[in-house]
């Protein structure tokens, strides 16, 4: 079964377009504007489920066949029947309800089981959305992942602009992979008619492996935190602020933001430097962390999530490779083949294999950096003067996953941007990772995964 | 066994440390910033941090003020869990239509006296969105915001030179 990527909607004048992407082909299915009526995918794709129901609340398209019909983007105070995606919707604001509509939780009820609310605010500095459990006492029956409270409707404000006018708030839809989105929409703007050069392929490349390392260091402190385990999240997140601080020399900003459209400065002493120590820094840690017994009690075994449900559930990035899928959109690409780049795999598919991985492929991006800064040109993108039309796609392995991009370019500007955050489908596989744990390891295994809610909300 | 090679190092590294002149700049920040949150807050600033729609830069230099480097903690300055717990709302993000009852919530939920800082350009004034149907920002069309901390996002020492502020002029 080819894998699923991403199944969202079209709408041109008269026309409404289902478009669903798989892995190996594109599949388009013309819907009636009046009544769209499609078939749903969950069945062989439970991933579709929030593609189906997102595509319900922006168009109006409705799923014959989908278990599960419950608005996803549209909160409770939100009025129903408004699908701000239609071409003739062009309200300042969404009608609001005065008495709020309720939303059935999928819940497991009996005489001895209780529900846990968190959320959308959460206790620490995190990005809001809501978990949903169902208990048994300490033990996790169920979870829902319910999010969206992000949404800004990313993908109608970016309609009717230039290139030019979208690239700083591509760059900041999911703050942390600013590098992965700017390097989607350079993809798309190279497809376009700019012309990118191999030096500035490779400087791309390498700020793309330092945002990486910035995230993956940040986690590999935070996940041990989560286990009570605090000497690690004083020396990751020193280096994680090591990292920023150099990105903030090479490129004026500590996440990149607008790098690649302003150029920025291949400094070779300083990456040297930062590489040289950080190598050292990571051996180290290794060295110490892989022996804390008490630590590895709590991660090895917790959170599972089998190959076989990550394949079921069209599962990316960290949490693809932790399960034994060695799934990394940097291997098609020629810049890493000529690296002999091969993607970090663990089998187990815990908390420990994913911080594993993460840690491996910190170690891996540093190495990858040495060979890239030769190559790496610091040239700023030019975005073309008159872009092609056309409809381009364009993937970028991001820290968290693979993130995907579709974009109708039309006289100039966009007429349909649509994005896919890694996260997107990661979130969806959440809940199975849960059952047979209890709720005080929830934050270690959401951890573990550490996924967007900006990206993926939109 | 395995914490020596931990203890061995944490002793070699003793405190990080940043350039010379960098660290005279931030040290002086560091006891001024101390000073205030001793003399309007009795030493201890308690901060509930709500996301309303940012894009999680805003978060990540928040977390940022924990790591060894800044460590915010030590002045007195805490990210607590409860809005019942805190002194200040500090408010990221361009107020989503889904977040924005959960956000009037949450500031009803804070004891008086309290104070709303917005952090970074989104509650500001949406930074580079435009506002959409989805969007209700900025925060000041909803709450009483008693200072701003401007950036995109605000880098870690321009958050604490942001609270410095607040305190030298909201709470005088």
């Amino acid at each position: 079964m080819s894998r699923l990527i991403a199944r969202f909607a079209v709408e041109t004048t008269g026309q409404l377009t289902l478009l669903t992407r798989y892995e190996d082909h594109m599949e388009q299915v013309t819907l009636d504007p009046e009544d769209p009526v499609a078939v749903s995918i969950q069945p062989r794709h439970p991933a579709a489920n929030w593609f189906e129901r997102k595509a319900h609340d922006d168009f109006g398209i409705r799923f014959e066949g989908s278990p599960d019909s419950r608005p996803l983007v549209h909160h409770e105070h939100i009025a129903p029947n408004q699908h701000p995606m239609r071409r003739h919707f062009n309200a300042d604001a969404l009608a609001m309800l005065e008495r709020p509509r309720s939303y059935p939780y999928e819940v497991v009820e009996g005489d001895t089981t209780y529900e846990i609310a968190v959320g959308p605010i959460h206790a620490g500095i995190i990005e809001p959305g809501h978990f949903h459990f169902s208990q048994a006492g300490e033990h996790i029956l169920h979870q829902e992942v319910r999010h969206f409270y992000k949404y800004r409707a990313i993908e109608k404000m970016l309609a009717g602009k230039t290139l030019a006018a979208v690239w700083p708030i591509v760059g900041r839809i999911s703050g942390h992979s600013s590098i992965a989105w700017q390097l989607a929409l350079a993809s798309v703007a190279e497809q376009a008619g700019a012309s990118v050069s191999d030096g500035q392929r490779c400087g791309w490349a390498l700020l793309l492996e330092l945002e990486r390392l910035a995230h993956h260091l940040t986690d590999l402190g935070f996940i041990p935190n989560d286990a009570g385990f605090g000497a690690a999240l004083a020396w990751a997140t020193a280096l994680a602020e090591d990292t920023r601080r150099l990105l903030k020399t090479l490129t004026g900003h500590r996440f990149g933001f607008d790098a690649l459209i302003q150029g920025w400065a291949p400094d070779h002493q300083a990456i040297r430097a930062y590489t040289r120590r950080l190598q050292d820094e990571l051996r180290r840690f290794e060295d110490w962390i892989l022996t804390v017994p008490s630590l590895w009690d709590r991660l090895d075994t917790t959170g599972k999530l089998k190959r076989q449900q990550a394949e079921l559930y069209d599962v990316v990035g960290v949490v693809a490779r932790a399960s034994g899928v060695p799934l990394d959109v940097r291997t098609d690409l020629p810049l890493y083949q000529v690296m002999d780049f091969v993607p970090v795999t663990e089998v187990k598919g815990d908390v420990a294999a994913r911080f594993k991985v993460r840690l491996r492929e910190a170690q891996a991006s540093l190495q990858l950096i040495d060979h890239l800064l030769d190559g790496a040109d610091g040239t700023a993108l030019m975005l073309p003067r008159t872009p092609a039309d056309g409809d381009f796609e364009a993937q970028v392995e991001s820290v968290l996953g693979e993130l995907y991009f579709w974009v109708r370019l039309q006289g100039g500007v966009i007429e349909r941007f649509y994005a896919r955050d890694p996260s997107f489908i990661n979130w969806q596989a959440l809940p199975l990772m849960m059952p047979g744990n209890i709720i005080a390891d929830f934050p270690l295994i959401n951890k573990s995964c550490d996924l967007s809610y900006a990206g993926n909300d939109l | 066994m395995s914490m020596w090679p931990f203890w061995q190092k944490r002793l070699e590294t003793g405190l990080l440390t940043e350039t010379p002149e960098l660290e005279r700049q931030h040290e002086q920040l560091r006891r001024s910033l101390k000073d205030a949150v001793n003399r309007h807050f009795a030493g201890s600033l308690a901060i509930r941090m709500v996301d309303a729609g940012s894009c999680n830069a805003c978060e990540a230099e928040c977390n940022a003020l924990s790591n060894p480097y800044y460590a915010l903690e030590r002045l007195g300055v805490h990210f607590v869990a409860s809005p019942r717990h805190a002194d200040v709302m500090l408010l990221s993000g361009v107020i989503t239509a889904n977040m924005w009852p959960h956000v009037m919530d949450c500031y009803e939920q804070l004891p008086a006296p309290k104070w709303v800082i917005a952090l970074g350009d989104c509650p500001i004034d949406l930074g580079v969105f435009d506002r959409t149907f989805a969007i209700r920002g900025p925060a000041d069309e909803h709450l009483p915001v008693a200072h701003v901390i401007p950036g995109c996002p605000p880098e870690p020492v321009a958050i604490m030179q942001g609270l410095l502020d607040f305190m030298a002029t909201a709470l005088k």
